[in-house]
């Protein structure tokens, strides 16, 4: 069609009424003017006018061929499918919502569930340049147990990146949170180190000022020069002219030379860093101690590395690369140390790894993320089974009409176009509906998965919006196709001769297949659901040793001050008074680590050869209150007291496990043990610490550890350096005004600059019980949804069915048939697609479940009372799903059934 | 040849454009017309069914080849009448010289297959 031609049959196409009439009256002259030869040649007036009318045909099939040329006949067919289907839809609203909703709930779950992982494991970053060539550098030992660690001191990294041939780029990371700006204003934000390099990973350029440079970014010590997010540079500083300004980050004092363009966050997740600045700045701001050793020792693992590949080179290679280029660290690294393990015990090896997700290592999470994306496709998949059966249920009610149809002569193509038409349109309702739902019902899903401060908006999310497309439609060609065969092949004559009733009600196969199919995969996600609440719970019942849940947390950030050990002591003791001195509270202790982040020091035991073999010793230096703050029982013996002063002999209190391992045999009240916090010093000349107190266990490395081996030093006995954390107990769970009222006044105590962060120390337990509490919730709630599914479904069939049959039924009461037994007639047909559906659901489950058996907590894959929960509880769902249909049938009219034929 | 009677013959496919506008290169017509014109010019043997004639002429129209407008027949009836376009003239003589070249061709198979 040449564009000439489009531009008139576009405005034939306006104009096709006035076309049509003319073309009326065209006829009319043609059968005139034919008419008049005809009489001239002798016929008289009636049979000219009765031969040219023959001649002429059908004047209305002559029309609709011409109109053809007016407009855009595919277009005008494809418009008029689209009406057609409209009105069908509208005429059955009970069919459409039904199936908008499950349709809608499908794709809702896996928009929510994609939207999440995308997120977390393959979305690139924000104008990232050909993201696909760009990896995080990873290292990893056996020593490790084979975990790779993607943090590594700065020494490595020159080491790593000097040898290797396999980068056109890289550039070192490394993320903090700072407190940022002076006086009332301090805040703390979240501050990246960066290579200068960094900024050429991505397309951007500043929207203000420049980015720093090569020259900028050099050990020992960069320049103190400062770039801004785009969002904090709108909203903390009101996108004012900043470049130039002064700004004291962490300890220091930077200048601000640009700003970043809006969407750049680097290669964080969750929350976008505010500032960027030279990373060979951070080590002299946040640690006085290494910043001129920084680069050259290896003790340090503070920071992450981007590489680049050169064009060609595979992912293979680099971490072949890489692998050899951290070899040659090792050797370099064992000059100065000769405890690095050789090559042949530790197996070194570099990996290039993806920027998102766990990297080389499947953590549980992603785990746990992958089976719930599983769960959410199952979801869909029943979804389909319903709307498949919905579908059928309507071609078998619509089969007169689409006969009578078929005999007017609508092609049977044409029929089949219009049923994919209904499914298109079904699918498009569908995808706002999933989107909707996402968005709102996703909230839950979202506050689990997501690092706090994510964005999430699917309204403008293409990837997402995609996604739910495709599975939108895929899922709508797939429920359609099967029942527009059906319907575009259904046999004219006998559905024609047939009246509205006869033949209608047949059981199928397929539907009844499906309605099985159904229920069997909700049970299977009922049975998961089932296993991981157990579990949750078993982990959620660990007995933890402690009570976290009214203790707030102090951190304070002295920021770079340099205070002499006595005003350091004297100002944590200061600190500690004041905590002591609030109201309403119950006790404050010192602490030297938090929790799950423990420590070790080099231990010996008289009379055990090596500690080390008997398991990891981990210790915590407190003030003597922390066993009162806590609720640590002391089982025997007793805690620190003002006994236990600077002068007085060092004492230990030890967990009741450690005891136990130490002295099997004997009471470990009066034992000694060597602590030395130097890897290097000579034990000997360690003086003995006395345990004076048993205390019970206290899950300290991992929520689920067995070995709870972990001993307790006084703070008072260890000199400066040590405890900076305050723990407060208070009288009630913290809320936030209460969490304001501590913090303000640990402030106020601080000296200087200095700052204090506070959290609920809750929060750090419940980080610990995240996979299961992941995979416990996602389960449960799409497992929910799954049996709201398949119900709506069962109770969509049975209803119809009963429909069909109401003529019988009535037939049946009329012949003296009673309500029991035609209650039992229908809730049998309910009960026994339940129970098939539970039966081969549950065999499946059965066989599948030893795959999530790693992701549960000594929980049982094949614990009965789950199965036969569920099992019951999908026969329960097929009573109530079939109650309603059968008490529809109970009323069943005889008289009906009677007087129809 | 002039005065032989040409009995009835079919239409060949896609030479109706063709005829409609070499008809219509004598002057304006109305849709009956171009029949009567057709049928009268072939003695009788092409005749032109009015099923396809006018879904033709809507196509045409549309193509651009030809444009219309009502006018009053001698007789005095309001008609529709259609004439050539400037692209409709270029089209006649494409149409033409290209039906004439697959006539001369199939003639020359014919005669050389007849042999």
């Amino acid at each position: 069609m040449t564009p000439r031609e489009v531009a008139l049959r576009l405005v034939a196409w306006l104009r096709r009424d006035r076309l049509s009439r003319q073309l009326t009256e065209e006829l009319q002259a043609h059968a005139e003017f034919l008419t008049r030869d005809l009489e001239h040649e002798g016929m008289s007036a009636v049979d000219a006018r009765t031969a040219a009318r023959r001649q002429i045909g059908n004047t209305t099939v002559l029309k609709e061929y011409s109109r053809d040329a007016w407009g855009f006949p595919a277009l005008d067919r494809l418009l008029q499918d689209v009406r057609y289907a409209i009105r069908g839809l509208v005429h059955a609203p009970g069919f459409t919502a039904t199936i908008v909703v499950t349709l809608g709930l499908g794709i809702g779950a896996n928009a929510a569930m994609f939207a999440v992982i995308d997120r977390l494991m393959f979305r690139p970053f924000p104008h990232m340049r050909d993201p696909g060539s760009v990896n995080l550098v990873y290292v990893e030992t056996n020593v490790t147990r084979r975990y790779a660690y993607s943090t590594i001191p700065y020494t490595r990294y020159l080491d790593l990146m000097r040898p290797a041939r396999s980068f056109s780029h890289h550039a070192a990371v490394s993320e903090w949170r700072l407190a940022v700006g002076t006086g009332d204003a301090t805040i703390v934000r979240k501050v990246a180190g960066v290579s200068a390099s960094f900024f050429d990973f991505f397309d951007i350029r500043p929207t203000m000022g420049r980015f720093f440079v090569e020259v900028e970014d050099q050990t020992p010590m960069g320049s103190l020069v400062a770039v801004l997010s785009h969002d904090s540079w709108r909203v903390s500083f009101g996108a004012r002219d900043v470049v130039g300004e002064q700004l004291r980050i962490g300890s220091l004092d930077y200048t601000i030379i640009g700003v970043a363009p809006p969407g750049f966050v680097g290669i964080v997740q969750g929350r976008p860093p505010e500032i960027f600045v030279p990373i060979t700045t951070i080590p002299a701001n946040i640690d006085q101690f290494n910043r001129n050793t920084y680069f050259t020792i290896y003790n340090w693992d503070w920071m992450e590395v981007i590489v680049r590949r050169k064009p060609g080179v595979s992912v293979a290679a680099a971490s072949a690369d890489l692998t050899e280029a951290y070899k040659q660290s090792r050797r370099v690294q064992r000059e100065t140390n000769p405890r690095v393990l050789p090559d042949s015990v530790a197996h070194p090896r570099g990996i290039a790894a993806s920027l998102r997700g766990d990297g080389p290592n499947p953590g549980p999470e992603s785990r746990v993320l992958l089976w719930v994306s599983g769960v959410a496709i199952i979801v869909l998949l029943i979804a389909c089974a319903n709307v498949t059966n919905l579908m059928l249920a309507r071609v078998l009610r619509r089969r007169r009409e689409i006969a009578v149809r078929l005999a007017l002569g609508v092609s049977r193509a044409r029929l089949f176009g219009q049923f994919v038409m209904e499914a298109v349109i079904l699918s498009v309702i569908g995808i706002a509906a999933g989107l909707a739902f996402a968005q709102w019902g996703g909230q839950a899903i979202r506050s689990l998965l997501l690092p706090e401060g994510s964005t999430f908006n699917l309204g403008t999310d293409w990837r997402t919006i995609g996604v739910a497309s495709a599975l939108a439609l895929a899922a709508a060609l797939l429920t359609t196709i099967g029942p527009a065969i059906l319907a575009a092949r259904s046999d004219l004559t006998t559905s024609l001769k047939s009246g509205a009733r006869a033949g209608t009600y047949r059981r199928s196969p397929l539907r009844s297949a499906l309605l099985v199919a159904q229920g069997a995969l909700s049970v299977m996600l009922l049975v998961g659901a089932g296993l991981f609440v157990r579990s949750l719970n078993r982990v959620l019942n660990i007995p933890l040793g402690y009570d976290a849940s009214r203790v707030v947390e102090v951190i304070s950030d002295f920021r770079g001050m340099t205070l002499d050990s006595a005003t350091r002591v004297a100002t944590m003791r200061h600190l500690l008074t004041t905590a002591k001195s609030l109201p309403a509270i119950e006790g404050a202790a010192r602490v030297n680590t938090r929790l799950f982040a423990t420590n070790i020091a080099t231990l010996r035991v008289p009379g055990i050869d090596s500690v080390e073999q008997l398991g990891r010793f981990n210790t915590q230096v407190t003030s003597p209150e922390y066993f009162d703050v806590m609720q640590t029982r002391i089982i025997r013996g007793r805690a620190f007291d003002d006994r236990d002063g600077p002068g007085a002999p060092s004492v230990t209190v030890v967990s009741n496990a450690m005891a136990r391992a130490l002295w099997p045999d004997r009471d470990a009240i009066g034992q000694c043990i060597e602590v030395s916090w130097n890897p290097a010093a000579n034990i000997p000349t360690v003086p003995c610490t006395m345990v004076i107190g048993i205390a019970e266990d206290a899950a300290y490395q991992t929520l689920t550890d067995e070995q709870r081996f972990m001993y307790y030093l006084n703070v008072d006995q260890m000199g400066l350096g040590f405890a900076s954390r305050i723990l407060v107990r208070l009288s009630a769970r913290p809320t936030a005004s209460e969490m304001e009222r501590v913090r303000r006044a640990m402030q106020e105590a601080m000296p200087g600059d200095g700052f204090v962060v506070i959290r609920p120390l809750q929060e750090v337990v419940d980080d610990q019980s995240r996979s299961w509490r992941l995979g416990a919730t996602l389960f449960a709630a799409f497992g929910g949804l799954a049996v709201v599914v398949a119900a709506v479904g069962l109770y969509g069939v049975i209803g119809y069915t009963i429909a069909q049959r109401m003529h019988e039924l009535g037939m049946r009461i009329a012949l003296g048939a009673r309500s029991g037994h035609i209650l039992r007639l229908v809730l049998k047909q309910g009960v026994l697609f339940a129970s098939a559906g539970a039966a081969i659901g549950l065999a499946i489950a059965f066989i599948a479940s030893r795959w999530i058996e790693p992701l549960l907590y000594k929980q049982s894959p094949r614990d009965p009372a789950v199965y036969a929960t569920v099992g019951a509880l999908m026969i329960l769902v097929g009573i109530a799903a079939s109650a309603m249909p059968a008490w529809r049938a109970v009323r069943a009219d005889p008289n009906r059934a009677l007087r129809a034929d | 040849m002039d005065n032989a009677d040409l009995g009835n013959a079919p239409i060949l496919s896609g030479t109706l454009d063709l005829l409609i506008l070499k008809t219509l290169s004598a002057g304006s017509f109305h849709g009956y017309g171009i029949a009567l014109h057709i049928k009268r010019l072939s003695r009788e043997a092409l005749k032109i069914e009015e099923g396809s004639l006018y879904p033709a002429l809507q196509r045409m129209q549309v193509k651009g080849w030809i444009a219309s407008e009502s006018k009053k027949s001698p007789t005095g009836r309001e008609a529709r009448y259609y004439r050539l376009t400037s692209a409709g003239r270029k089209q006649l003589g494409q149409e033409e010289a290209d039906f004439k070249r697959s006539i001369a061709a199939t003639v020359r198979v014919l005669k050389l297959s007849d042999t």
